[in-house]
Parts: structure tokens; C-alpha cells; sequence
């Protein structure tokens, strides 16, 4: 922001002032509260001439932001600190500045929330513009003027912040948010170092808002961010401002906690430490962290995290950008489940003595005793599991594996029992999340994305308020956070659809861009093949595939359900576990072991004892997604990589490290030592997975599919998930979702 | 922001460091002797597991708690050392790995393209992670008075 050159001319002026002006002689002993002087010389502020030919701004634009051109021929060009930019027409002045890489101080004002203009933080100086202006309200004209470092700016920012400064507390040494906050920075560049404010700081009641945020009322600045998060994004308007002046709060009016499954994110909005992490609060200084961007496995999103960590232990999670899949926010289940890490782990391979308990052997012994059994067992009566936080490289590993013990009955569980993997398009997400939002219309079948898939349905949320968009749903009754219609519970909607006599049919035909979104928990059912081919039938006769849109989703459920279907993880038979003599469980936690004979031999590997712990002959600990280089798809088909952020636990080995022993041991190595070489092995299978980050649309389209004869159940379509604090194996072992699910759920 | 007054230091400390590398390195182009790939680690004296490792290069994300963008842009060689454990006595945190803290805290670097000739010379295998940008679009104040259709049902 050229503050240091802006301090140091200001250093040189005052020095010149004290020295020439005989006056100011007697005021240099009293030091004043704003450190532009030139403000007494207003004369050499607004004589300061602008280069003629306009030079292109010297700094990329912050954070290298992308400018989204809606319209190419409505580019304007202002002027920033002399040097000309191009923005489109419709941009405010802080964007402007943005582009032109100067970083505007603010406190209200968030790219992703409405603009609410109260902090009065942005003040800039605008040419024939008689005040300064808050430049995130205001809109940028073309041929504007825009000075944001001049003594003016300065000075009115100076008086901002002494105004903000008056009533919030000098917290900073025990405030979570120390060293990371926006208002102790800005501080530092516009604050003076005393006050003019003699009376007593307010105080402010703390809110309780549930177990997730913390309040600190008193430091809030009411910038209202969080008011405009909940009510636009999270869509529960449960924050308000109350009161004016200085007995303005902000509160939910009567008691009452926060139930929004994005509620974490207030806490990263927060400029200053108000709202802060409750299960963080006091473990950790955000300095000593050591950040490690990954991915988030809970659910099929694969949320882009930021996993902070001190020595061995997961500290934290937080949201980091991708404009593709979840913008800059994350859901609560993904930001705290990381207590669930540090409970109930496996750190030792244990076998099940002949009294029913466990004892811990070395990994030798148990892989000795696995490859003694496995070589007992017919091929056939050989099953594998893959778990829903399974990675691609150990699925591939698992199946290649358990293809050279002669068994093909390995899957990945939440895949029901002949999941349909020939076809890309028929279990991806085509239309892509982030192009979710263009869509006008929706049509919701037995899935409640609220649950199911937080950041899709932001973005559902989103084009409902921003377009307009209807919202269709079949399912058992459930709660939204927009407008929508409940067409019905069960199969037989549907077929009113497909024949074009319900009323919504209409809607679906004449909208621009309809999607229509099959939730997975559908792939459970048995006549799972005939309800996805009357949905084609629905996007056949809607005309929802176009060539330049295809609206025709399926929502994943788990982390690795759509690499598990890339690599072609389909079992042989579907009444496999019923004649199983060796299960190989891996992470599978939620497949129902009721079935499996008595005399069947388990392995269960994986990193937390879990459901499946019971039923196992032999436990093999291994790391989980914080502690291992894993490549996920999510639901559009996006392949991610998760990063090593801590050292595993114990004894535990990395998922497809323990394959590879285990077929060491059993006499048939499979071909690869190493990550890389595995990824080679992927690469024939699926080349998709090993494009890092991009996005693979599945290139056919699903209507050429044969057509399925099957007699549809009427059975109405069940929710998915029951308690979506609580998924999967982490998320069971975590207190803090415990917690949630019990205060906020009532579970 | 405190960030600029930081980053104008920065900047100057980042120039001069590579002005020292690139004069270092370009002018061995020409020299006599020409480095390859790997060769600095042995001259060094680096410990043979050391000179093959795999490496990510990253550009670190703007935390999400903070708006300020003065640490945006720089790149960073994140070596996946995980090898930490606890001392059972004391709790402290020992490790095993020597480049445990450098990429974290002691590499920045100003461009992907410098980043990778680092590793390159180092002989690291690495693996560079596209950079996430935001993307600005059009807002306006007047929208928060903009009609928005019939208000929500109560749901
Ligand atoms: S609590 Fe934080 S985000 Fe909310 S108004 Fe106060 S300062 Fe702003
Ligand atoms: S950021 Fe512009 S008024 Fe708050």
C-alpha cells in the first residue's frame, strides 16, 4: 500500500514543518493524535500532478484475482494512484483497487457477502469528490480518479480506527484470534498509540451460540459480517443487530444457539476475535501452527482445507480457496471433526485370541497369520471392502490384490450391490458444482444435499437467491434452507414426472438450465436401476442434457465412492458377503456384518475402532486422511490429493503399504513399492485420477444406456444420512461432533 | 496494512537473494564447470537419502481468518516430512527429519519457475499444485435494495 513511503514523507514534512514554521514549534511538543501533518498544508496534498500517458498498474491484482468479464464491451478504465485499469463496468471502487493490486484496509466488506458500507475502514480519495469514500459501496465510474494513499485517506482511515479502537478491549494477549486478526493488523498501520476516549469501555454480554463458536462479544466492531453470512449464505437468519449506538449487539434476540451446518465459518469471517473457535479456544497460538493444505474426506465434496498442526497433533481445520468447489468456506463437520483423529485410533496390528479379546502382535505375525488364512479359503468365498474414506491408490492395491487371490468380489462400500460403472456420466455430478449455480431449476430425488453435501447445497441456496431458482423435492420430508416444493416421498412421483403429468414437469421443461440431482443413497435400494432409468427417461423428455448442459446429476455420498467406480471396484456377485470365508475389510465401518457366516475369517483394516472392530479376526492400523498422500475424486470427478500434515499414530502403515506387505507375505507381490509407481498403475486404469485438480467430465452422456426392464418398488425413498454430525469413522470417534449432534440435534 | 510495510522489507530481502542465486548459477552457466541436477546436495555434503526426495511446490492460500493479501503469491516447497514424535518425558516434539522445518518456515520463493530450479538443483522430485485465484465479478451496494421476488415461505 506504499505506507512505508507514505510514513517517511510524512516523517521528512514534519521534520521541514518544525524546522521553517515558528508556530508549529509550540505544538511539536504536544505530539498529535493523526500523523499527516501535511493536512495543515492541504495546498501540497491536491497538487500532486497524475503521469499523462497512463501506465499499467505495477502489481498484480491482489491475491491474483482473476476479473470476470461479463460483457467485454463494457470495460470502463478508472485511474488508481495515477496508473490505469480495466475493469468490468459494475465494479465498486475497492475492486477496482483490487485489480489494480492495491489492498483497501476493511472491515465490513467481504468478496463473498452482500456490501454493507458501515466500518468506514476503505476510505479513499476520489478526484472532484469533495469527502473521502468508502470504496466498497461505491460503484466506479468510468475515467474516476481513485487516490488511496494520500494524507486525506489516511487520516480519515486514522479516525476510523480510533473510533473502533474506543470501545475494544486491549484483549490481544489472550485472544484467540491474536496474530491473525485483521483489526490488530490494521491497527498497526492506522492506529495511534494513545486515545482520546477518557470513559469507561462498554461491556457487552457473551451470546451463546451452541458448541461450536465462542463469543466474545465485547470485541466486536459490528461489521455485521456475520449477520450477512448467516442470513445469505448459511440461510438461517438466526444473528441480528440489536440496539444503536453503543448498545449495539450482536445476538439472536431470545437465546438461542446457532443451528446452521456452516456455523464454523462466522469464525473465519469475524474480522477481530468476537467469534472464535470453541473447541480451539486457548489450545493453540495460531503462529505455532504448521499449515498443510489438503482435502477434506467427509463427505464427497472434497472440501479444499488447510489442516494446522502443532508437533504431532491436528490442531485445526480451516477452509481454503477453490472457486470451483467450495468457494472459501467449509462445513462443520469437516472443520471439526479433528478431534475425532486423536480418539479410539488402532496403533497395533491385534489378533483375536481364542478368549474373544485382543492382543497386540508384531506386523509380521499378523500378516503371516492373514496370508495362512487366505490361502485356506476357495477364491470365490474371498471378499474385499473398500471403506467410504478409502484412498485411490489403496483401492487400486485392494483390487489388485484381491484379483490375484482369483476373487473379483471387491467394492466399495455405499456403492450398493451392482453399482453401475461403465458409464462416467451416471455417477458423477456432470453439471459440476460450481455450475450448479447458473441452474434455474431444480429437481431433487431422494437426496437432502443440506446433509448430504453442505457446500452443494450453498451453492443450490445460491442460485435460488440469486436466480430465482424453483426446488423440486422427492423424498421423506426434510428441512431446506430455501424455498422449495415437496413433490412427494416416493418412486411414484416420479412416474407422474417421467408421463409429463405433474405440474412441475412444466417447470423442468421450460427452464434455461434445469438440473436435476439424484442423491446416491438410492444406490442402496433394489430397484435402483429402474429408478435411474425412468430419471433418464424424466431428463430425456425435459430435455436436461443439451450439448452445452448437461443437468443431469448424481450426488455422491462418501470421499471414495466416485474413484472407487473410476477403478472399476464392482463386485462379481451381489450375494457375496453371504458366502464369504475372508472378508477383507478396509475402513469399511458401515456395511451391515449381520450376514457374514460365523466361521468367515475378518480383517479389518484401519485406523479407528469403529462398528467393523467387532466382528474382526485380525486388526491392521492404518493412517488416516491427515496422515497420508491419498488421491480422492469428488462427486463432479475432480481429483484431489490429500498431504501429509502429522506422523501417524503408533504402528500404523499407510492403507496400501499394508496391501502390498500383506501380498508379500501371501507369496504374490503385487508389482509396485512406491506412490509413484502405483499412480503408474492407476494410470492404465483411470487416467483421470492422476490429473491433479481438474476436473474430468465424464465425456457420454448417459442416454445411450440400454433400457432396463424392472419392476419398481413404491416404497418411498429414505433419508441418506440420519445424523450429519456423525458419517463416518472420525466423525463417531469425535467428541466435539458428539456434542453437536446431541445439543443441536437432539440425538 | 502492516503487511506492506513487511513486504517492502521482504521484497528487498527476496531480491537480493535471488539476485545472489541467479548470479551464482548463471554465471556457473558459462563458467568452466556446469552444475546438473542434484550435484549442489553432494557437494554439500547432504546426506544421501536427502538428495531424493519428493517434494510438493505449492503457493500458500490467504488464511481464511485474515483479508490482507501481503503473504499471497509466494511459493513454498512443502517436503512431507512427518516424522515427529513426542518425547514421553517432557512432551516436546523431536524430528527425525532435517528438512522438517525448512520449507515452512525458511523457503519462500517469489515464482513457481524459481521454486522448481531449486528443487532441480537439489535433485528433489517434485510436484508443483496449481495455484487457487479468486474471481472478481461485478457487486454493487445498490443490490441489497434491489426487488427480490415474493419473500420466502417460512419453511
Ligand atoms: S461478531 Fe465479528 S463478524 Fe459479527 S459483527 Fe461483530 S465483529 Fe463483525
Ligand atoms: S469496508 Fe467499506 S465501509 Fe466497511
Amino acid at each position: 500500500m506504499g505506507l512505508s513511503s507514505l510514513t517517511s514523507r510524512a516523517m521528512i514534512r514534519r521534520i521541514l514543518h518544525t524546522t521553517t514554521t515558528t508556530r508549529s514549534h509550540n505544538f511539536s511538543l504536544i505530539r498529535s493524535i493523526v500523523s499527516t501533518p501535511e493536512l495543515n498544508n492541504t495546498a501540497s496534498a491536491a497538487a500532486e500532478p497524475t503521469p499523462d500517458p497512463p501506465a499499467p498498474p505495477p502489481r498484480p491484482p491482489v491475491n491474483n484475482a482473476r476479473v470476470h468479464f461479463p460483457n467485454p464491451e463494457d470495460a470502463i478504465e478508472v485511474f488508481v494512484d495515477g496508473y490505469a485499469v480495466k475493469i468490468p463496468k459494475g465494479f465498486t471502487v475497492l475492486q477496482a483497487c483490487e485489480v489494480a493490486g492495491v489492498d483497501i484496509p476493511r472491515f465490513c466488506y467481504h468478496s463473498r457477502l452482500s456490501i454493507a458500507g458501515n466500518c468506514r475502514m476503505c476510505l479513499v480519495e476520489v478526484e472532484k469528490s469533495p469527502k473521502p469514500v468508502a470504496s466498497c459501496a461505491m460503484p466506479a465510474l468510468p475515467g474516476m480518479k481513485i487516490k488511496t494513499d494520500t494524507p486525506i485517506a489516511k487520516k480519515a482511515r486514522e479516525g476510523v480506527m480510533e473510533f473502533l479502537l474506543m470501545n475494544h478491549p486491549l484483549d490481544c494477549p489472550i485472544c484467540d484470534q491474536g496474530g491473525e486478526c485483521d483489526l490488530q493488523d490494521q491497527s498497526m498501520a492506522f492506529g495511534s498509540d494513545r486515545g482520546r476516549f477518557t470513559e469507561t469501555k462498554r461491556a457487552v454480554v457473551d451470546k451463546n451460540l451452541g458448541p461450536l463458536v465462542k463469543t466474545v462479544m465485547t470485541r466486536c466492531i459490528q461489521c455485521t459480517r456475520c449477520v450477512r453470512f448467516a442470513s445469505e449464505v448459511a440461510g438461517t437468519e438466526d444473528l441480528g443487530m440489536l440496539g444503536r449506538g453503543s448498545g449495539e449487539e450482536i445476538g439472536t434476540y431470545v437465546e438461542k444457539l446457532m443451528t446452521s451446518e456452516l456455523s464454523g465459518n462466522v469464525i473465519d469471517i469475524c474480522p477481530v476475535g468476537a467469534l472464535t473457535s470453541k473447541p480451539f479456544a486457548f489450545k493453540a497460538r495460531n503462529w505455532e501452527l504448521k499449515p498443510t493444505e489438503s482435502i477434506d474426506v467427509t463427505d464427497a465434496v472434497g472440501s479444499n482445507i488447510r489442516i494446522d498442526s502443532r508437533g504431532p497433533e491436528v490442531m485445526r481445520i480451516i477452509p481454503r480457496l477453490n472457486e470451483d468447489v467450495n468457494e472459501e468456506w467449509i462445513s462443520d463437520k469437516t472443520r471439526f471433526c479433528y478431534d475425532g483423529l486423536k480418539r479410539q485410533r488402532l496403533n497395533d496390528p491385534m489378533i483375536r485370541g481364542s478368549d474373544g479379546r485382543f492382543k497386540a502382535v508384531s506386523w509380521r505375525d499378523a500378516l503371516d497369520v492373514i496370508a495362512e488364512v487366505m490361502h485356506k479359503v476357495k477364491p470365490e468365498e474371498i471378499v474385499g471392502v473398500a471403506g467410504k474414506l478409502s484412498d485411490a491408490e489403496s483401492m487400486m492395491a485392494l483390487k489388485d490384490f484381491m484379483n490375484k487371490m482369483g476373487s473379483n468380489n471387491v467394492w466399495c462400500e455405499g456403492n450398493g450391490g451392482q453399482p453401475q460403472a461403465d458409464l462416467r456420466s451416471g455417477y458423477l455430478l456432470n453439471t459440476g458444482i460450481a455450475d450448479l449455480e447458473n441452474a434455474d431449476v431444480f429437481l431433487l430425488i431422494g437426496t437432502q444435499p443440506r446433509v448430504e453435501a453442505t457446500m452443494v447445497n450453498a451453492r443450490i441456496r445460491k442460485a435460488v437467491r440469486a436466480n430465482h431458482a424453483k426446488v423440486g423435492y422427492i423424498g421423506p420430508a426434510a428441512e431446506f434452507n430455501y424455498d422449495h416444493e415437496h413433490l412427494g416421498t416416493g418412486p411414484q412421483t416420479l412416474q407422474e414426472l417421467a408421463k409429463g403429468s405433474h405440474s412441475f414437469f412444466s417447470a423442468l421443461k421450460n427452464a434455461k438450465k434445469p438440473a436435476i440431482v439424484v442423491g446416491a443413497g438410492l444406490f442402496e435400494r433394489e430397484d435402483k436401476d429402474a429408478i435411474l432409468s425412468i430419471v433418464e427417461t424424466i431428463a430425456k423428455s425435459a430435455n436436461v442434457i443439451r450439448p452445452d448442459w448437461n443437468g443431469l446429476n448424481v450426488l455422491l455420498l462418501n470421499a471414495a465412492q466416485a474413484a472407487a467406480l473410476d477403478l472399476g471396484l464392482v463386485p462379481e456377485s451381489d450375494k457375496s458377503i453371504e458366502s464369504a470365508k475372508f472378508l477383507y475389510l478396509m475402513g469399511a465401518d458401515d456395511i451391515n456384518l449381520d450376514k457374514v457366516p460365523s466361521d468367515a475369517f475378518v480383517v479389518y483394516q484401519g485406523h479407528h475402532g469403529d462398528q467393523s472392530v467387532y466382528r474382526a479376526n485380525v486388526i491392521l492400523p492404518a493412517s488416516a486422511f491427515s496422515e497420508k498422500e491419498g488421491t480422492y475424486a469428488n462427486t463432479e470427478g475432480r481429483t484431489q490429493q490429500t498431504l501429509p500434515a502429522v506422523p501417524t499414530v503408533g504402528d500404523a502403515r499407510d492403507d496400501w503399504k499394508i496391501i502390498r506387505a500383506l501380498s508379500e507375505t501371501a507369496g504374490i507381490s503385487l508389482p509396485y513399492d512406491s506412490l509413484i509407481d502405483i499412480r503408474e498403475r492407476m494410470r492404465t486404469v483411470a487416467p483421470n485420477l492422476l490429473s491433479m485438480e481438474e476436473r474430468e467430465p465424464a465425456t457420454y452422456s448417459t442416454l445411450i444406456k440400454p433400457e432396463v426392464k424392472k419392476e419398481i418398488d413404491p416404497a418411498p425413498f429414505k433419508a441418506a444420512i440420519e445424523n450429519f454430525y456423525m458419517t463416518d469413522a472420525i466423525t463417531r470417534a469425535s467428541k466435539i461432533m458428539a456434542q453437536c449432534s446431541s445439543q443441536l440435534l437432539k440425538k | 496494512m502492516a503487511t506492506s510495510l513487511q513486504r517492502a522489507g521482504l521484497r528487498l530481502t527476496h531480491l537480493s537473494r535471488s539476485a545472489l542465486i541467479s548470479t551464482k548459477y548463471s554465471s556457473q552457466a558459462d563458467a568452466l564447470v556446469e552444475s546438473r541436477t542434484g550435484e549442489i546436495g553432494v557437494v554439500a555434503g547432504i546426506p544421501e537419502e536427502h538428495l531424493r526426495r519428493r517434494v510438493v511446490i505449492y503457493s500458500p492460500a490467504r488464511v481464511a481468518t485474515q483479508q490482507g493479501a501481503g503473504k499471497v503469491g509466494k511459493w513454498k516447497i512443502n517436503f512431507l516430512s512427518t516424522q515427529k514424535w513426542e518425547n514421553p518425558l517432557m512432551g516436546w516434539t523431536s524430528t527425525g527429519d532435517p528438512y522438517a522445518n525448512v520449507g515452512e518456515s525458511a523457503l519462500t520463493f517469489n515464482s513457481e519457475e524459481d521454486a522448481k530450479a531449486f528443487a532441480e538443483r537439489h535433485g528433489w522430485q517434485y510436484e508443483v499444485k496449481k495455484r487457487h485465484t479468486p474471481l472478481l465479478k461485478p457487486k454493487a451496494y445498490a443490490d441489497n435494495f434491489k426487488w427480490k421476488g415474493p419473500p420466502m415461505q417460512e419453511s
